[in-house]
């Protein structure tokens, strides 16, 4: 199909695999889109008029997805953008914005997807319960959080093993313990670690936790005070956004290694204040072919190397080009490490890897040490 | 319009905003008006009778909705004066005559059902949640009314999209550039072209936050009313998206 910006759609409606359902970042990655969208013949929109517009427009696809497995497989897709302005994230908006994301649902199910990848915080809204979605039978959703448990692990062990770190002696910290992708990070790793510490905010949840890991062998620490063992942790893995990055950072300790996992990723090493290797954590790449319609590669993903996304949105690509539409991931803190070996194979089989490292300053150095 | 028929008079503390709400007004009759000659216009171009009838129809009651607005401008205290030549609504009425002389029955329903009354339909409703009183009331029946009519004229136009698909957009994508970058420049949040010629002094829009409007609200309301209807005839989302991030601020 070739639908350029301004131009019209063919009256055939192009088959649509699996949707995307996501949401700006940031403002300025906002700006980036309206600014493709309008060409390059016209003048980006100020921000201000971004702010002012973008609340008003209901959910929709903002381009086509194409995928190409390397095993010959091929999908096609939806990229639909729920327009949750990027200030209304918090707390106070949950209503608002379920009501976008159900909206956001709605539209892939029209659409005729069969499996929705829900990005983000659209599955953080939902908290598993997806009984809130719009009933489509044709179509089942998945938060993705399996897959980007996945690459967060994978990016650890890399990682240690470019850094030559023992992951067996290390303490590893995880912030947004509880959470689905947290508890996920943890089930991983309490076994190949020598002390896990776990940070959330609910104390019941925690002992919870702690009391399924106790047949790992595993010395664990449970608290909801970020401060109280930052410093001991040589590991970090960030699973949910903190409100500032010097929580973590500043107290961590010198030469820790950190996994920014959160979303949207906030942790930017401060070379005055911390040595720590900061790495975003969660994303993967595809290596068989990724085309967008609109081309807004590199605008809607903007990584520093290219057809790099969320393993939450990789794994709707993923499961479709399996031939697998099914709930794989249900976010009720129910991924296991046999569920992410299963989804990281199914990822590889289609040239699914995880992507190279960086972070908030570019791409990473392979050895730092 | 029942609500037309309860308005009450109030005293002029009332509606110590009535510079606002004449400008508000003048903006509504004079649309109301460039409504009902739209609509006469197309009765001319009708062969079928019954359709005819229908145009001369709406024209009328495009003509009772401007009457009640200068009814309830009276009400407050404003002589409201619409102004069918002003700069932008010039441009409107011109591209649907355009319409007209084609005799594209279909392209005149596009501007006037889906462009303008989502203009329409989605001002007044804002406009009748904060109005006070009767004029809030007054709007709002009128919201109601336009809804209906662009009820009927939707599933005329579905039913014509669904005919031949890319014919319609590529019809309807025309007319978007011509009509909607002028209703873009009418809500934009400052007149960049000079003074629109409806406004009775300076431009209202810079006081449309005294009574809690503004002119960035309008225009997301009317976006948004916009792009839904175009939803609702079957456009690609992410076709619709990208004209609507396209217009001029």
């Amino acid at each position: 199909m070739d639908c350029t910006v301004a131009g019209i759609a063919p009256s055939a409606a192009p088959q649509v695999d699996f949707a995307l359902v996501g949401h700006p970042e940031s403002w300025s990655a906002a700006a980036d889109v309206f600014s493709a969208l309008r060409g390059p013949e016209q003048t980006p929109l100020p921000d201000d008029e971004i702010r002012d517009i973008l609340p008003w427009i209901p959910p929709r696809a903002v381009c086509r997805v194409a995928v190409k497995s390397i095993a010959a497989a091929e999908a096609h897709g939806l990229y639909i953008d729920s327009f949750i302005p990027p200030d209304r994230l918090d707390a106070g908006c949950v209503q608002e914005n379920l009501t976008r994301v159900r909206a956001a649902a709605a539209y892939a199910i029209k659409a005729g997807a069969r499996i929705v990848s829900l990005g983000g915080f659209s599955s953080i809204l939902l908290e598993g319960k997806f009984d809130q979605l719009p009933p489509g039978r044709a179509t089942v959703f998945t938060t993705g959080n399996t897959l980007t448990v996945a690459f967060i692990v994978q990016g650890i062990e890399k990682m240690c093993a470019l850094q030559g770190r023992n992951l067996w002696q290390s303490t590893l910290l995880v912030v947004g313990a509880t959470g689905d992708v947290g508890s996920g990070c943890v089930r991983c790793l309490a076994g190949k670690v020598r002390r896990v510490q776990l940070v959330a905010r609910n104390v019941e949840r925690l002992r919870r936790l702690a009391v399924e890991l106790e047949g790992e062998g595993v010395e664990i620490e449970i608290g909801t005070d970020l401060a109280q063992f930052s410093e001991q942790a040589d590991l970090a893995i960030c699973a949910a956004s903190l409100p500032s990055p010097s929580l973590l950072l500043d107290n961590i300790a010198a030469d820790a290694l950190v996994c920014d996992a959160g979303y949207p990723k906030n942790l930017s090493p401060d070379a005055e204040t911390s040595r720590a290797t900061v790495f975003f954590g969660g994303l993967g790449q595809i290596t068989g072919g990724l085309t967008f319609d609109p081309d807004l590669r590199g605008i809607l993903n903007h990584h520093p190397f290219p057809d790099v996304a969320h393993g939450c949105l990789l794994e709707g690509i993923a499961l479709t080009l399996e031939g697998r539409f099914e709930s794989f991931s249900r976010g009720r803190g129910a991924i296991t490490p046999k569920l992410v070996e299963e989804i990281e194979m199914i990822a590889a089989r289609h040239g699914i890897y995880l992507a190279p490292f960086f972070n908030g300053d570019g791409p990473l150095p392979l050895t730092m040490k | 319009m029942d609500a037309l028929m309860e308005m009450q008079p109030l005293t002029e503390s009332d509606f110590s905003d009535s510079p606002i709400w004449q400008d508000v007004l003048a903006q509504a009759v004079t649309g109301e008006l460039v409504a009902a000659m739209n609509y006469e216009a197309l009765a001319g171009i009708c062969d079928d009778p019954e359709e005819a009838g229908q145009a001369w129809e709406h024209s009328a009651i495009e003509r009772s909705h401007a009457v009640a607005f200068a009814a309830a401008g009276r009400n407050i205290g404003v002589d409201v004066v619409s102004n069918v030549d002003g700069r932008h609504w010039k441009r409107l009425r011109e591209a649907f005559l355009r319409c007209v002389a084609e005799r594209d029955i279909i392209g005149c329903l596009i501007v006037q059902e889906i462009m303008l009354e989502s203009f329409a339909l989605a001002s007044y409703a804002r406009v009748a949640i904060v109005a006070p009183g009767s004029l809030g009331k007054v709007f709002g029946a009128i919201a109601a009314d336009e809804q209906e009519h662009a009820d009927h004229a939707m599933a005329i136009l579905k039913a014509e999209r669904d005919a031949d698909p890319e014919r319609f957009d590529d019809k309807l994508h025309r007319l978007h550039l011509e009509v909607m970058t002028t209703l873009a420049a009418m809500l934009a949040k400052e007149c960049k072209d000079g003074h629109c010629e409806v406004c009775q002094s300076s431009c209202v829009k810079p006081s449309l936050f005294e009574v809690n409007l503004s002119a960035a609200l309008l225009r997301g309301a009317s976006l948004q009313q916009y792009i839904k209807t175009l939803d609702a005839l079957g456009l690609p989302g992410e076709v619709t998206l990208a004209w609507i991030a396209q217009l001029p601020v």
